[in-house]
């Protein structure tokens, strides 16, 4: 018995390990030829320009990240709403596994807030635990690869909405707009125009956030464009310059807004003036770094 | 636009953002947020009712140990304060029962020597009598006047020598504050020696009058 059990998983090792190599050669020798149609210039190109291969959205002719975005937050708010019809009111007093990972993300981002803003923190709380889940899930979202047809009829693979630059000055400015309209609300225009002088603010964060995610799409087309180094060398890449990007990225953003939301409502006295201004920088800095 | 910015999909990004921010917010963050709230409030009244139990059992116990001092000291009160009346009671007993002892013991010594006294008194008279029978007897058989005469004599001398000596005893204090001496007394009115080499005592009288 023990001898036959032995001669078979020898034999389905060997099956495996043969049909494994014989694949592999095969996919080496029949994509050698493709790439050919698209240099990796004009890829690259593409990926940052985003002037080639454009997606039909209700009529309009826009980058594939629009139509990346908006399927993110259709996943995204299903999840929400299956979540909460079906885990919130089941939510125990020791939570599951489920439930610790949701009061996490939404005691961490509201913690965040709450610590540095002291107005409408609620409001803010749930600005950032929405920017937050959005930039990790849509810098998550280049993993699955999902494919597209362009309006050309070109089948393409949907980037990271955040990618595009539209979609991290989407963001960039958005922060901003909630961060100018905190001041103002909180020490009228004197707090609007504090907020004002940091007018870099809104590109700083745009073009991280851009830079950021350009750069990991950029190295995983690189690597997805060889055939060659499509075997193992992706995974690698996909955690570096995807998840970590994403994790990152998210906690980048969020730290940012949190505190230039709390010196835009903090209360205006000229002294604290300059101290807060040495604060900001610091921690800015040490967020940077 | 440099680098294909286009305004229509910055806004397109935006109202997506804002899409997604807004059903976040109801569909999860909200209520998520409340019942992380109601769970901390929960805990908090209970923290808040625990200490609050906690000062009650702790203001218990020192009432509680106050209390058992209070009775410790009450019972030690309490314990000396029986002793204490043992004791006395016992010394009343001890002092009343020696008192009576005392009176007992005194009424007896006074009924020993009363009942001495009758004793004698009856012994007395008792060998008064025998030596008058014994006297009669003798006197019956030896009797002559002359004999009898000597015989008064002889009863009359110890008669006077037995009043003498109580007369002697009587007078011997005040004859000491003069400055006599009961031998004076007794060489003046006679002493008991006197009587016995006189008349013989009354054992020599038994002895006679046995004989």
């Amino acid at each position: 018995m023990k001898k036959d059990r032995k001669v078979r998983l020898r034999v389905f090792l060997i099956v495996w390990i043969v049909l494994i190599v014989g694949l592999l050669a095969a996919v080496l020798i029949v994509g050698l030829g493709r790439g050919e149609n698209e240099s990796i210039r004009e890829a690259m190109r593409d990926l940052v320009l985003h002037d080639r291969n454009k997606i039909s959205f209700f009529g309009l002719k826009v980058n594939p990240a629009v139509g990346s975005a908006y399927i993110v937050t259709a996943v995204l708010l299903i999840a929400a709403l299956l979540i909460r019809i079906f885990a919130i009111p089941r939510f125990k007093t020791v939570p599951g596994k489920l439930q610790a990972v949701i009061e996490k993300a939404v005691d961490f981002f509201g913690g965040m807030a709450s610590e540095r803003a002291s107005r409408w923190v609620t409001f803010v709380s749930a600005y950032i635990f929405s920017a937050g889940v959005y930039i990790f899930f849509s810098t998550v979202f280049e993993l699955f690869g999902i494919q597209a047809l362009s309006a050309e009829s070109r089948s393409i693979t949907l980037p990271a909405p955040l990618a595009d630059i539209n979609g991290a000055l989407a963001m960039g400015v958005l922060s901003f707009v909630v961060i100018l309209g905190a001041g103002l609300f909180s020490n009228g225009p004197k707090g609007a125009l504090r907020v004002l002088k940091d007018f870099s603010l809104p590109i700083s964060m745009s073009f991280r956030l851009y830079g950021a995610l350009l750069s990991g799409l950029l190295v995983s087309e690189l690597v997805y464009h060889y055939v060659a180094l499509s075997f193992v060398l992706p995974v690698i890449v996909g955690v570096l310059f995807t998840l970590l990007h994403a994790i990152i990225q998210t906690y980048v953003l969020t730290v940012l807004v949190s505190i230039f939301y709390g010196e835009a409502v903090e209360p205006f006295k000229k002294k604290n003036k300059k101290r807060s201004r040495k604060n900001l920088e610091s921690e800015s800095e040490g967020v940077k770094e | 636009m440099p680098l294909n910015i286009d305004f229509v999909q910055i806004l397109l990004h935006m109202l997506n953002f804002v899409i997604l921010a807004g059903g976040l917010t109801l569909l999860l963050f909200n209520p998520v947020r409340k019942f992380i709230e109601k769970r901390q409030q929960q805990f908090e009244a209970r923290d808040a009712e625990n200490r609050e139990n906690a000062l009650k059992a702790e203001s218990a116990r020192a009432e509680y140990e106050q209390k058992l001092a209070a009775f410790e000291n009450e019972t030690e009160a309490i314990r000396l304060k029986i002793e204490q009346e043992a004791a006395d009671t016992a010394k009343a007993y001890i002092d009343s029962a020696k008192a009576e002892a005392d009176a007992i013991v005194a009424k007896a010594e006074a009924d020993a020597e009363k009942r001495k006294e009758q004793i004698l008194d009856s012994a007395q008279t008792e060998i008064g009598e025998l030596v008058i029978s014994a006297a009669q007897k003798l006197l019956a058989d030896t009797a002559t006047p002359e004999r009898t005469q000597e015989l008064y004599d002889a009863f009359i001398e110890q008669a006077s020598g037995t009043a003498g000596n109580k007369a002697g005893q009587s007078k011997a204090a005040p004859a000491q504050q003069n400055g006599g001496s009961p031998r004076n007394n007794q060489q003046n009115g006679g002493s008991p020696r006197n009587d016995q080499q006189n008349g013989g005592s009354p054992r020599s009288k038994q002895e006679d009058s046995g004989s």
